[in-house]
C-alpha cells in the first residue's frame, strides 16, 4: 500500500518537473534564429515595394510574421553605431528596402559595394517611407 | 515678357521649396524599459522615422510597433498580439513642436518638446524636456520621458501584472539630416 502511495506521489512531483521545465524553457525561449529558418517567401526588393505601395493593409497581413527572402541592387549602405543597413534600390520613386542587418552579418556587410546584387533575409515590419526589413543576414547564392 | 515672368515666378517658387528646409532620420533610435520586482523588460527599436522642419521647430515621428526588438520571443509575441495590438495599430506616432528652437544652438541645447502621442490608437498631449543639438547641419534630439500603460488603452492581463510596470520609461535619441530629394 505504502509503495504504492510512494509511485503515485513520485509520478505527480514528476509531471509537476516536466511542467516547470517546458513553463522555464517557453519563457526563455530566444528569438527565432533567422540564419537557421528558411524563408516563407522569397521576392524581388521591387516586387515587395510596388506591393506595398498598392496597398499596406494587405501587405502587412501577407509579409509581417514572417521570415522573408528579398533580392535586389544595393543603392547605398550605411553604418552608425555599430549597427548596419543596406538599402536596396527602387527603379520608380523615391523609397527602396531598408534592411536592417544583424550585428553578427557586419563582417560581411563590409564587404559589399554599392550596385552589387544580394539576397538577405529578415522579418519584415512594416512601411514608413521605406518597407523595413529587420535582423537581416546575407543569404550566399 | 510673359516668358520672363514665368521664368522669374519659378525661380520664387523653386526658393520657396527649397527655404522650406527639412531635417530627416530614417534610422533613430526609441526604446523602452518597464522595471518590476519580477523582471527588466527592456525593447530597442531602430528605424525610427522622423522629421524636423527647420523654420518652424516643428517635428513629426513615426515608428512601427513590429520593429521593437525584446530579449525573449515570447515578451515580443505578447506586446504585439495581445498588448499593443499591432496588426490594428501597426504605428506609433508622435506629432508636436520643440520650444524655442529657434534659439538653440551648440552651446544653449536644453529645452522641452510639446506634441501629441499616439499609442493603440489613443491619443495624448505630452511634453519632456530634451536636448536638441543642432551642429554641423544635423540636429540631434535626446532624452526620455515616462508613459502611463493605462492611458493608452493597454490591457495587461492579471497573470502577468507584476511582471510589468504601470509607468514605462522611453528613451529616444535620434539624428536628423538635411533632407535632399
Amino acid at each position: 500500500m505504502k509503495i504504492k502511495k510512494f509511485k503515485i506521489l513520485v509520478g505527480f512531483l514528476l509531471l509537476f518537473g516536466i511542467g516547470i521545465f517546458y513553463l522555464l524553457n517557453l519563457y526563455n525561449k530566444p528569438l527565432l534564429n533567422i540564419k537557421k529558418s528558411n524563408a516563407d517567401i522569397s521576392i524581388s526588393a521591387q516586387q515587395l515595394l510596388d506591393d506595398y505601395q498598392k496597398d499596406e493593409t494587405s501587405s502587412n497581413k501577407k509579409y509581417i510574421n514572417n521570415v522573408i527572402q528579398v533580392s535586389g541592387e544595393i543603392s547605398d549602405i550605411k553604418v552608425d553605431n555599430g549597427n548596419s543597413v543596406i538599402i536596396l534600390k527602387d527603379v520608380n520613386g523615391q523609397s527602396s528596402v531598408m534592411c536592417h542587418m544583424s550585428p553578427e552579418d557586419n563582417l560581411n556587410t563590409l564587404k559589399l559595394k554599392k550596385n552589387d546584387k544580394i539576397v538577405v533575409k529578415g522579418m519584415c515590419t512594416g512601411y514608413l517611407l521605406d518597407v523595413i526589413i529587420v535582423r537581416c543576414v546575407l543569404v550566399n547564392k | 515678357m510673359k516668358k520672363r515672368y514665368i521664368l522669374l515666378f519659378s525661380i520664387l517658387f523653386l526658393n520657396q521649396i527649397f527655404s522650406q528646409e527639412k531635417y530627416l532620420a530614417k534610422d533613430g533610435y526609441i526604446s523602452f524599459f518597464s522595471h518590476s520586482l519580477v523582471e527588466d523588460i527592456k525593447a530597442d527599436n531602430n528605424q525610427v522615422l522622423s522629421i524636423i522642419d527647420k523654420e518652424t521647430g516643428e517635428i513629426a515621428i513615426q515608428l512601427l510597433m513590429r520593429s521593437f526588438l525584446f530579449k525573449k520571443a515570447l515578451m515580443q509575441q505578447h506586446f504585439n498580439e495581445s498588448y499593443v495590438e499591432s496588426h490594428k495599430y501597426p504605428k506609433a506616432k508622435f506629432k508636436g513642436y520643440i520650444i524655442n528652437f529657434k534659439d538653440l544652438n551648440k552651446e544653449n541645447s536644453n529645452t522641452e518638446i510639446k506634441g501629441t502621442l499616439s499609442i493603440h490608437g489613443k491619443e495624448k498631449e505630452i511634453s519632456t524636456i530634451a536636448k536638441v543639438i543642432i551642429h554641423e547641419g544635423e540636429i540631434n534630439i535626446s532624452g526620455d520621458f515616462m508613459v502611463e500603460v493605462a492611458d493608452f488603452n493597454i490591457k495587461i492581463p492579471a497573470i502577468v501584472r507584476n511582471n510589468i510596470a504601470k509607468i514605462i520609461k522611453v528613451t529616444f535619441e535620434i539624428k536628423h539630416k538635411p533632407y535632399l530629394k
